[in-house]
């Protein structure tokens, strides 16, 4: 093992610090989220947090596969998935901005997105 | 007879390196971040980079990569494996030739761990039209240090054994 070894593998460890920092503070810059659940790049639903609809569960079959997606308070897991690791349903639950659970058999992509403030219109007033 | 000799130690690499991936996929990781893996097989792509050179190592990864998708039947993880082992394959190269007064082997396979994830993540990215997946990185980076460690490590010591064996190439 080399001086440049043991370089080479401090700066890796900082850069991963840096870059896990910057997503971090990425990830609470904004306040009101939703879930998007995204097959092969395309949006294909949509749904807003409601109280009301806890322990929703959403069915999702695309020709890629079938995933079941469990919405809970402010979070979001898949429960069942007929790819072979199952590595989605292992993830768990995910509650942050940014954060996503990724399924590359079936081609799914379950996201936390943030509606920025002052991106759309909250009231008119006539 | 040289030829002959070449090609079959060759081929015996590559089924070895066949061998270490089955091996290595039922050895269960204690985290479950998608795509990391032990990455012993690349310690195959090392040895014979450094013993042959840069066309045998490259022909040895593709053709891990290609029997391997023949016997897992799976063409999507194909296509990242693929893209991975050439890319981890040329970046090896270029700092072993350029570098090794600066790194020992065990840079260079950190080196071939760190191109290796970074290629994945960027097909599946494509493959996704999503950016977000690059958040998997860090992550990625960090197992690639422990992986590329041990397999530079023990391919320092096959590589002193293999030597005195392969005097005649």
């Amino acid at each position: 093992m080399t001086k440049g070894d043991k370089v080479l593998i401090v700066v890796v460890v900082i850069l991963t610090l840096l870059s896990l920092g910057f997503i971090k503070r990425q990830a609470f810059s904004n306040e009101n989220k939703f879930v998007s659940i995204q097959v092969n790049g395309k949006e294909i639903k949509k749904v807003i947090f409601d109280k009301k609809i806890i322990g929703k569960k959403i069915p999702i079959q695309s020709k890629y596969g079938f995933n079941l997606i469990e919405i809970d308070d402010e979070k979001v897991r898949v429960i069942e998935a007929d790819c072979p690791d199952k590595i989605d349903v292992k993830q768990g639950y995910i509650s942050k901005i940014g954060e996503t659970i990724i399924c590359l058999p079936n081609r799914m992509v379950v996201e936390i997105k943030g509606v920025k403030k002052g991106d759309a219109i909250d009231i008119m007033n006539h | 007879m040289k030829r002959l000799n070449k090609s079959i130690f060759l081929s015996i690499l590559v089924s070895i390196g066949l061998a270490l991936s089955i091996l290595e996929s039922s050895i269960p990781l204690p985290i479950t971040i998608p795509g990391a893996r032990l990455g012993l097989s690349n310690m195959v792509v090392l040895i014979t980079l450094i013993m042959f050179g840069f066309r045998e190592g490259l022909v040895v990864s593709s053709l891990k990569s290609i029997v391997l998708m023949l016997i897992t039947g799976s063409i999507s993880s194909f296509i990242y494996s693929f893209s991975g082992a050439i890319i981890s394959c040329i970046g090896m190269y270029v700092v072993y030739e350029y570098f090794s007064r600066v790194f020992s082997l065990i840079g260079v396979s950190i080196f071939g761990a760190l191109f290796h994830n970074f290629a994945q993540v960027t097909i599946a990215s494509f493959m996704m039209n999503n950016m977000r997946i690059y958040t998997y990185l860090p992550f990625l980076m960090i197992t690639s240090i422990f992986t590329g460690y041990f397999v530079g490590l023990s391919s320092t010591f096959i590589i002193k054994n293999l030597k005195k064996v392969l005097i005649f190439y």
